[in-house]
Order: structure tokens, then C-alpha cells, then sequence
């Protein structure tokens, strides 16, 4: 069989879903590895260098999150999570631990696509520097280095701390940064568990940047994980 | 004594325990009676003496009659035998000739005098029946009045242990003893009530002899405990299938309990009362039948639901793959997507179905713990909005939102979960060019959220009905839906101490409002840099 994409490992226990999976990744010219356990899957990560990991977080031998866990203290491969629906918790542990994106089931093979590719791009970005200068989507443009955000030709100003969570954001544009994770990145570690800064930031700079705030465009939220910053894709 | 009654009621639930007052029974006159007995002739004597040279003899005996009549009446018989007594010495010394001695010379006035004494005891019975009587009549009445009062209240009791207050006040008050009713737990056991005792309960009665009572169903006697003299009653309660409790009743006056007219009295007392109490058992076993009932009706109304609703994507979906799966390459490209979209969106129904079911089913469950946080209204409905973005493609949607950016302490997911149900709704039962209205009010007092559409409303009758589980108003309407969006709502609402409701809006359409209680004043930030 021709294949010429990148590896995915997919770690997936139902044997109904993981063949289903794999075909249809596989149609879009991606190598799949598909395994059953978290071990399994962790010494294939180890040996078969993937580019992306897929993962499902029930697994019969190891936790999911362990996965994620174990994996990060060795590993930058990108982690899309899928998981059953219900488990707000689950999710922000996996995000918090390392994990890149989510997926809750059921979800479309497209969706899918989409978030591995999207993952895939940024990953290919990374190593050319990292210095993503300039951010621009629909009519939000924002000049990193210079500090400067627009909305369309008119210059919007931001106090320093709407600024340093925007740039977040703007660092992982597309993907869901959880709340713990823009708290600590912004304020630093003793703000995690105060929420409401967010809140209340997040609430202003909406209100500078998003033309009807009750039905943002830009900043969008993740009810009970986090936000993300819209890159126009999805 | 009715009036004492009430005293002593009025007393008890005040939380006082005076003893009421006995009722006179005994018939023994008292030293005042005797003394009138005596006094009544003497008077009679001293305004008699001065008209003794006009009056006969006779008519004389026909007022010391007279005298012995009104002692009868008002002070008994006996009194009424000294008075007579009291009239012969008197007559025979001041009248009777020769005056100034008991001697009596004349047989006329010594057979007048007999005369007089026989009728004078005569009819001296005869005042003290009547007087008797009077006093039965008037005892009668009062026991009549009492019962009426004991059953007044116990009709208007529902309860249980109102039913056993009122009657330990009752007991109490009438018989003067503290008393206690004692119930047989779930093995038939009697027992000692779980409830706190009032003041004028009796307490530590002997169970074993409470539980011989309830068993053979007669009454017994006993010391309360052995560290008393005091005497207690064990009677048993007895409804019409049998015994139902005991009545441990502490004889305060023996001789007053075991008087017949008294112990029927108590009969029936405890017969109200176990009455009473067999209606309340009835009426909670009728209750508890009608919850049966309901629960396995919206079993049987959960099945036929979800049968209904889960099968009909079933079948388009084992329809549409069955057909791919047996094509022989007669189906096109544009057909075999068609049946691909198909059981896509029909899965895509059933999932949305399965998770209502499943979330109603851990909110009932009470397994959802609210992960509150501090949270912006805005940004709670923006989320329901973008979860319904495809939904309410070319529609409007008007959101007023004055203050959207003060914090609330909720569960934002759940909340937003209220939202989009609410907003589903609108959208599925109002005509796709109209607008639906989202209005949200942050005031001292809570968050309001109110989501209006320009549909056909909800009848006045079925707007309490419809935050039933299962309920549809057309329930083979074209509508998908297991009737579990707006129940749904009204378990997390609830869940956050809030209320849901709806009414209709004079332009047409229904109006859904919820409102949550601020429990907590929001946090502030140091304003490092407000710009």
C-alpha cells in the first residue's frame, strides 16, 4: 500500500472503533500503528518515533492520563485525546497534563482530519524558530514583538495582562489552553485556583476585541476546560 | 370546666405542665350546707314569731315546709333532713302550745308536724334526684363536648404525630395522667417513638407489658416502672383490623378511671383516636400506592419513549449501511453519500438522545456535584449560542445583556447545558423566521435568565406539566425529543437552589425564566492595570 503521510500512533482499546479509525485515516494517506494498551502504546512511542499520537483515555491496563503523563517527561509528541462525553475533568487533567487537543465521542472523521492536521502544522512551524511574529485572522490582526493588536484598520489597547493573555492564546491559536494553564502562564503559579481573574480579563478583552462579546468570534470558551483562540479553520 | 379544658390545652402548648384541676364528684355536703340546713329554720322562726297571733299552726308548719324544700334544692338531702329536724325542735318550742317547751299538747299540731317531716323527706328525695339528674345531664354534655372537640381536631389532623399530640394533650387534660402511645416497629416489635416526648408525655413505660397488651389486646395495669409507686394503664389501641398501638396511661385517680361512665368515657377517647390514627396509616399507605403508581407509569412512558425514539434512528441507520452493504454497484456516488450523510446524522441524533437520557439520569441520580465557579453570564451564553451556531443558522437572536461581565458563582457547564436546552427548544416549536429573545440580569439577589420565542406558547393548564420528564405536548409530533430538555433544566436549576418557570408573552409566544440566588458577594481583583 502507498503510504506516504506521517506515522499516527493510535492507542484505542474498542475493536470496533480502532479498525474503523485506522481505515479512515489511512484514506487520507496517513501510516496508522494501531495498539490496544497504554504500555503497548508507550513503548511504540519509544520505538517507532510517530508523529502524533491519538488516545483514548479509557484504556484496559494504564490510565490514560498516566499515558500522557509518562510520555511527557521524555516526549513533545503532539497528543490529540478522544474521550466519552461528560468528563469536563477529564479532559482539563489530560490538557493540563500535556495533552494538545480533545475530541469527545462521537465525533466526524472530519473533525478529526482537521485537528491532526491543524496539530500536525503547528508542530512543523515550531522548530523554524518559533517566532510566529504576526497573527492575523478575519479582521484581528496582532503584531507579537511589537505588541500591537488591530481590529481591522483601527489599533485596540490593551493593558499588559489582556496583552500576555492574548499572546497565549495567540502561541497556541486553534487548540484549547485550559484555565489552570492560561492562569499559571499569565499570573503564575499561585493564581491557579484564582478563576475569576480569568473570567473578569477574559471578559474585558472581549469586550475590546470581539465586535458582539455575548457571541464572540475570536475568543472562543471551551465550557469547563478553557478557551481558544479561533484560527478561522473550523 | 370546658374553660379549664382550654386552660389546660392552651397551658400544655405553651410548654407548661400544671395538673388540671378535679372536678367535684363527691356527694358529701360541705360544712356550709349543713349549716344552712340549720340556719334556713331559724330564720324562718324569726320572721314567723311575730305574726304567730295571726297565723294558724298549719300555716306555720307550711313555711318550714317551704324552707325544707329550698334547702333540698340547693343543698342536698341530708341538709335538708337537718333543716326538717331543725323545723320540728323549733315548731315544738316558739309555736306550738305550750310555748317555750318541746312539749307538744295538741295531737292536731303533732300529727301536722309528722305530716310535715314526711313530706318535707319525701320530697327532699325527690329535689336530690332531680339535682342528680341535672348533674348527669350536665356531666353527659360535657363529655360530649369534649369528644366533639377531640374528634374536631383529630379531623384536622393529617399527620401522624399530630394525631398522637392531640391526643396526649387530651388524655391529659381529662384524666390528669401523663400518657405515652406506643407503636410496634417494622417486626411488630412495640416499641418507644423516635419523635422528641412532649412535656407531659410518660415516659419509660414498661414494653414487655406494653408488648402483652398489644398482643392479647387487653388492658392491663401496672407500676410505670420499678422505681414508682405510681400505677399505669396499658390499654390497647384497636383499629378494625386489630391492635394497632398501646396507650400507657398513668392513673393519677384510680377510682375516677375505673368509674364506669368513666372508663366508657376513655373507650371512647381511645376509640377516636385509634381511628384517627388508622385513617392517617390509610392515607399514607393510599399515598404511597399513588407514587407506585406514578413511578411505574413513567417507567412504562420512559420505555415506550425511548423506544420510540432510539428505534426510529435505528432503523435509518441499519437501513442506509444494510443498503451499502449490499451494493452491487448500482448505487451512484452522489446515492451512496446520501445514505452515508444519512446514518451519519441519525447517529448524530441518537447520541444527542442517549446523553439527555444519561444526564437526566445522573441528575436524578443526585450524583452531580456542581463545580461552581466564578463565572461571566456572557460568556456562559456565548457558549450555548456557539454550540447551537448551525442550529440557529438564519435566525435571530436578540440577546440583552446590561450586565453580562458581573461574575456568578455557578456551574458553568450545566448552566450553559440550561441555556442551550432552552434555546433548542425555542427554535424547534417556533416558526424558523422569527426571532427568540435571550434577556440576562445580574441584581444583588441572583442571576435572571429569561429565553422568549414567537411560537404558539403553552397552555395556562400544562405550564407546570411540561417540566415533567417524559411530557410532550404532541407526542408524535414531527419533533425529536424525549421530553427530558426542560426536565433537565429544572434539576440543575434546582441543583443551584434556583427556579424555572414559564408564561406566555402578550406578543405571542412562551417565556422561560429561570432564577438563580447570589450566595456569595463576587471576588475582587487588585485593578493592577485597568485600562
Amino acid at each position: 500500500m502507498k503510504t506516504t503521510g506521517p506515522l499516527l500512533l493510535l492507542i484505542e482499546d474498542d475493536p470496533q472503533l480502532r479498525p474503523l479509525l485506522t481505515t479512515a485515516l489511512e484514506s487520507q494517506d496517513y501510516t496508522v500503528l494501531a495498539v490496544t494498551g497504554g504500555r503497548e502504546g508507550l513503548t511504540a512511542a519509544r520505538n517507532r518515533q510517530p508523529g502524533l499520537l491519538i488516545l483514548d483515555l479509557g484504556l484496559p491496563d494504564i490510565d490514560g492520563q498516566e499515558v500522557i503523563r509518562r510520555l511527557r517527561t521524555w516526549s513533545e509528541l503532539p497528543i490529540i485525546v478522544l474521550s466519552a462525553r461528560d468528563q469536563e475533568n477529564d479532559i482539563t487533567q489530560a490538557l493540563d497534563n500535556g495533552a494538545d487537543d480533545y475530541l469527545t465521542k462521537p465525533f466526524s472523521t472530519a473533525e478529526l482530519m482537521s485537528r491532526i492536521k491543524a496539530l500536525l502544522r503547528r508542530v512543523a512551524k515550531l522548530p523554524g524558530g518559533g517566532a510566529q511574529e504576526c497573527f492575523q485572522v478575519d479582521e484581528l490582526k496582532i503584531e507579537l514583538t511589537r505588541r500591537r493588536v488591530f481590529v481591522g484598520e483601527q489599533e485596540v489597547h490593551l493593558t499588559p495582562t489582556e496583552f500576555r493573555l492574548l499572546s497565549v492564546l495567540v502561541r497556541n491559536a486553534g487548540f484549547v489552553v485550559t484555565h489552570r494553564q492560561l492562569l499559571e502562564k499569565v499570573w503564575g503559579a499561585s493564581y491557579i485556583e484564582h478563576s475569576h481573574y480569568l473570567r473578569i480579563y477574559m471578559g474585558q478583552l472581549r469586550h475590546k476585541i470581539e465586535s458582539d462579546p455575548a457571541r464572540p468570534h475570536y475568543l472562543l470558551t471551551e465550557a469547563g476546560v478553557g478557551y481558544r483562540l479561533n484560527t478561522g479553520e473550523n | 370546666m370546658i374553660l379549664c379544658i382550654e386552660q389546660t390545652l392552651l397551658k400544655s402548648t405553651r410548654k407548661t405542665t400544671e395538673k388540671p384541676s378535679d372536678y367535684q364528684h363527691s356527694e358529701s355536703p360541705s360544712h356550709g350546707h349543713w349549716l344552712w340546713g340549720i340556719a334556713i329554720p331559724l330564720l324562718l322562726t324569726l320572721i314567723d314569731w311575730p305574726f304567730r297571733e295571726i297565723l294558724t299552726t298549719s300555716n306555720i308548719l307550711m313555711f318550714y315546709l317551704l324552707g325544707v324544700f329550698f334547702v333540698a334544692i340547693r343543698f342536698g338531702f341530708w341538709p335538708s333532713i337537718l333543716a326538717s329536724l331543725t323545723n320540728a325542735a323549733a315548731f315544738a318550742y316558739f309555736f306550738a302550745p305550750p310555748i317555750f317547751s318541746f312539749a307538744i299538747a295538741e295531737p292536731e299540731n303533732l300529727a301536722g308536724l309528722a305530716v310535715t317531716m314526711v313530706v318535707g323527706t319525701v320530697t327532699s328525695k325527690l329535689a336530690e334526684n332531680v339535682r342528680h339528674q341535672a348533674r348527669v345531664a350536665e356531666q353527659r354534655e360535657r363529655r360530649a363536648s369534649v369528644l366533639y372537640r377531640l374528634s374536631k381536631e383529630l379531623a384536622e389532623a393529617r399527620l401522624e404525630t399530630e394525631i398522637i399530640e392531640i391526643g396526649v394533650h387530651h388524655l391529659y387534660a381529662e384524666f390528669g395522667g401523663r400518657n405515652t402511645f406506643l407503636f410496634p416497629d417494622r417486626n411488630g416489635l412495640v416499641c418507644y417513638p423516635n419523635e422528641p416526648p412532649l412535656d407531659i408525655s410518660l415516659q419509660g413505660a414498661d414494653l414487655g407489658m406494653a408488648r402483652r397488651v398489644f398482643n392479647h389486646g387487653q388492658m392491663e395495669s401496672n407500676s410505670i416502672d420499678t422505681f414508682s409507686n405510681e400505677k399505669a394503664l396499658y390499654m390497647p389501641l384497636t383499629g378494625s383490623t386489630g391492635t394497632i398501638g398501646v396507650l400507657v396511661l398513668e392513673s393519677v385517680n384510680p377510682r375516677r378511671i375505673f368509674l364506669p361512665e368513666q372508663r366508657q368515657f376513655l373507650g371512647a377517647f381511645i376509640n377516636q383516636i385509634s381511628h384517627a390514627l388508622e385513617r392517617a396509616s390509610l392515607a399514607e399507605q393510599a399515598k404511597d400506592a399513588t407514587l407506585k403508581m406514578q413511578a411505574e407509569t413513567l417507567r412504562n412512558s420512559l420505555l415506550s419513549s425511548i423506544s420510540h425514539d432510539l428505534r426510529t434512528p435505528l432503523a435509518a441507520i441499519v437501513c442506509a449501511a444494510s443498503t451499502l452493504e449490499t451494493d452491487r454497484g448500482y448505487l451512484n456516488e452522489d446515492r451512496k453519500r446520501k445514505l452515508a450523510s444519512a446514518i451519519s446524522e441519525e447517529a448524530q441524533r441518537m447520541s444527542d438522545l442517549t446523553i439527555k437520557i444519561l444526564e437526566m439520569a445522573r441528575l436524578e441520580a443526585g450524583e452531580v456535584v456542581l463545580n461552581r465557579q466564578w463565572c461571566a453570564p456572557e460568556e456562559v451564553v456565548g457558549s450555548a449560542l456557539r454550540r447551537l451556531d448551525k442550529k440557529l443558522k438564519g435566525r435571530q437572536v436578540n440577546v440583552s445583556m446590561p450586565d453580562g461581565q458581573a461574575l456568578v458563582y455557578v456551574d458553568a457547564v450545566l448552566l450553559q447545558q440550561v441555556i442551550v436546552n432552552l434555546l433548542d427548544n425555542a427554535d424547534k416549536y417556533s416558526p424558523s423566521g422569527l426571532p427568540i429573545d435571550i434577556s440576562v440580569e445580574t441584581t444583588p439577589f441572583g442571576l435572571s435568565i429569561a429565553v422568549a420565542d414567537r411560537g404558539l406558547g403553552i397552555p395556562e393548564d400544562l405550564q407546570e406539566k411540561i417540566f415533567d420528564k417524559f411530557f410532550r405536548i404532541h407526542t408524535e409530533s414531527a419533533q425529536s425529543g424525549v421530553g427530558l430538555g426542560l426536565p433537565i433544566c429544572r434539576a440543575i436549576v434546582e441543583a443551584h437552589s434556583g427556579e424555572i418557570h414559564t408564561t406566555n408573552r402578550s406578543i405571542g409566544g412562551a417565556v422561560f425564566q429561570l432564577h438563580l440566588p447570589v450566595l456569595e458577594a463576587a471576588p475582587t481583583i487588585d485593578s493592577e492595570e485597568k485600562g
